[in-house]
């Protein structure tokens, strides 16, 4: 009998631990394919609905107006408000409507298809991860696991309620040429940042998430001019970077010159010169983020033509695995550039370095926002990695950097990278290299 | 960690785990990691030097350990006596000797410290500055992560 008694109470309380944790309804539905969910607080009622009434001039996001038993309701294209693929019905077919109350307004928005109420507990939605890609991270509220299907929670009230703010906001400031009718959904809840530009803003998190690439003060000077070109490019369209080619396209530019494959003879040679006199037995290179190793290898050659009686250790390391491992044992064909024609040999899939040349060059499976084991350097050659990290990362990094360089030694960054405070210009037009103040 | 390092210690923790259990083992994904981690319940360490410094780190949980020693052993051994510690040490050994025989057969230098065994609950092993690849293997009996971490004499 006890036992038993144990039994129920224990199944009791398991329902009961049940019963608090779901805390949190939530309509899902679906979107280009894709499972999304919104609080069911705010859903007022679902329909299927067709034959919205035209309304001239909206934004085209805005389907048109529908009378919901007497009340005129907007209705809202999500996928197109979200810039997904939605395909056109048949004028006369019926949409899924999900009729949505945010405070006091209510409204329609039209998604692929309604799916069910799902509940869960509020504890299990975790945070949007900043690269979701196809919606601004800022609509996010969530994201949650249920019955092995992924939900993206999507934050009702900071998509329609705080717009109709910025919005005003924006009539308030005049030079907004470009902020056309397109531009204001898309950015929303814009921060509110430098210059006050909601289309710069905008493109800066958009590169953010489909490149990794974070405008900061190291970067800045680069971004505001390609910003401006980049208005000029588009003609009075719409500037903001939907896509992944299209963020690709805007920041093609910025990479260094020779980026993945192996540096050029003029290249090389501009290198080379900015290379001071020195009199040192051993120098110590670190090559942070050399991806697939054509980096370090032109280093290796070039420190080796520049100092043939000093002893060169190159430390390459990147966290990329797949990318790091092919390096130590790259083969080139015949046509490598010829400055390189002193350092290979030829074996029987190519060309490849001499055996000197490998052994000063030690590639690392290594993040370097770890700690770096490293000797003090005379030479950082880190042309465009710190972009693709993060703020604080950079910060970070820049520090390391200072701490680890000899007080004599050079920094290298990216063409278009500037260190900012603590570092001198120490390089020419075509070499960006910079370094240390005392 | 120098890249020519990693395949060595990948290939001897399949081959060795493959052949003493006699079974199918799957390698996840290596990934680096430079916070304390914690153990599992049972961590075999075998330190590295020589042109090197460094040390691998074998955890796993208590019932994949005994499972593990009970297959190796060829019987069921239900408590964790000192046959089981012997074992997992010896598997340490094994899979650390034959790694460090393939880096020597590419001309690096390592020499082995004599294995050790550390168990208790809520272990966590912390050595600052110091950044390890992760090996996890999913064998039948249980998960074993190797934990190596390798640097340049500088």
């Amino acid at each position: 009998m006890p036992a038993q008694l144990e039994a129920q109470t224990e199944a009791t309380e398991a329902r009961k631990e049940k019963a608090d944790k779901v805390d949190y309804k939530m309509v899902t539905f679906s979107l280009a394919g894709k499972e999304y969910g919104i609080d069911i607080m705010n859903v007022k009622e679902i329909a299927k609905a067709g034959r919205f009434t035209y309304v001239p001039n909206a934004a085209p996001f805005v389907r048109g107006v529908y009378n919901l038993r007497g009340e005129i309701i907007s209705v809202i294209d999500l996928r197109i408000f979200f810039h997904l693929p939605a395909e056109r019905k048949e004028e006369d077919s019926l949409e899924s409507l999900l009729i949505l109350r945010v405070d006091d307004h209510v409204f329609g928005v039209i998604v692929d298809a309604i799916d069910k109420v799902v509940g869960i507990s509020s504890q299990s939605i975790q945070p949007p991860h900043p690269i979701f890609g196809d919606i601004n991270v800022r609509y996010i509220k969530g994201v949650v696991e249920n019955a092995s299907k992924l939900y993206i929670i999507l934050d009702v009230e900071r998509i329609f309620a705080p717009q109709r703010e910025e919005e005003e906001k924006e009539e308030a400031v005049p030079a907004k040429a470009l902020a056309g009718a397109e531009a204001s959904p898309a950015a929303g809840t814009t921060l509110a940042s430098s210059g006050g530009d909601i289309s710069s803003s905008f493109v800066k998190e958009t590169l953010a998430a489909f490149k990794g690439f974070h405008v900061t003060g190291l970067n800045e000077t680069w971004f505001e001019q390609r910003f401006s070109e980049w208005k000029i490019e588009r003609a009075g369209k719409d500037v903001q970077l939907h896509e992944a080619s299209e963020a690709d396209e805007f920041i093609g530019g910025f990479w260094s010159s020779c980026t993945g494959r192996l540096w050029e003879d003029d290249y090389a040679a501009a290198f080379m010169a900015t290379l001071p006199d020195l009199e040192t037995k051993s120098l110590n290179i670190w090559n942070p983020g050399c991806g697939k190793g054509y980096e370090a290898w032109s280093l290796a050659c070039i420190f080796r033509k520049r100092y043939p009686e000093t002893r060169i250790k190159v430390w390459a390391n990147d966290s990329d695995l797949l990318a790091i491992s092919m390096a130590p044992n790259m083969v080139f064909p015949e046509n490598i550039p010829d400055f390189y024609g002193e350092f290979t040999v030829k074996g029987k899939n190519g060309l490849s370095f001499i055996q000197p040349v490998r052994d000063s060059i030690f590639f690392e499976f290594h993040d370097a926002l770890n700690p770096n084991p490293l000797p003090p350097l005379d030479f950082i050659v880190c042309r465009d990695m710190l972009s693709l990290l993060a703020p604080a990362d950079q910060k970070k990094m820049l520090d390391d950097f200072a701490d680890k360089l000899k007080p004599a030694g050079l920094l290298f960054l990216g063409a278009n990278e500037r260190p900012g405070s603590g570092w001198t210009d120490a390089g020419s037009e075509a070499i960006g290299a910079y370094r240390k103040e005392s | 960690m120098r890249v020519e390092y990693i395949n060595p210690f990948v290939e001897a923790a399949f081959n060795v785990l493959k052949e003493v259990l006699n079974s199918d083992v799957r390698r996840g994904e290596l990934y680096l990691k430079s916070t304390s981690m914690p153990v599992m319940g049972v961590a075999a360490i075998v330190g590295l030097a020589g042109d090197v410094e460094g040390r691998v780190l074998f955890d796993m949980d208590k019932p994949t350990a005994l499972k593990i020693a009970s297959v190796m052993n060829g019987e069921n051994l239900p408590n964790f006596d000192d046959l089981v510690k012997a074992t997992i040490t010896e598997l340490a050994n094994m899979i650390t000797a034959q790694a460090v025989t393939k880096l020597h057969d590419l001309g690096f230098r390592f020499d082995l410290t004599p294995p050790a065994i550390f168990t208790g609950e809520n272990m966590e092993v912390s050595d600052a500055e110091v950044e390890a690849l992760i090996v996890p293997m999913e064998t039948p009996q249980g998960k074993i992560e190797i934990n190596v971490a390798i640097r340049e004499r500088s």
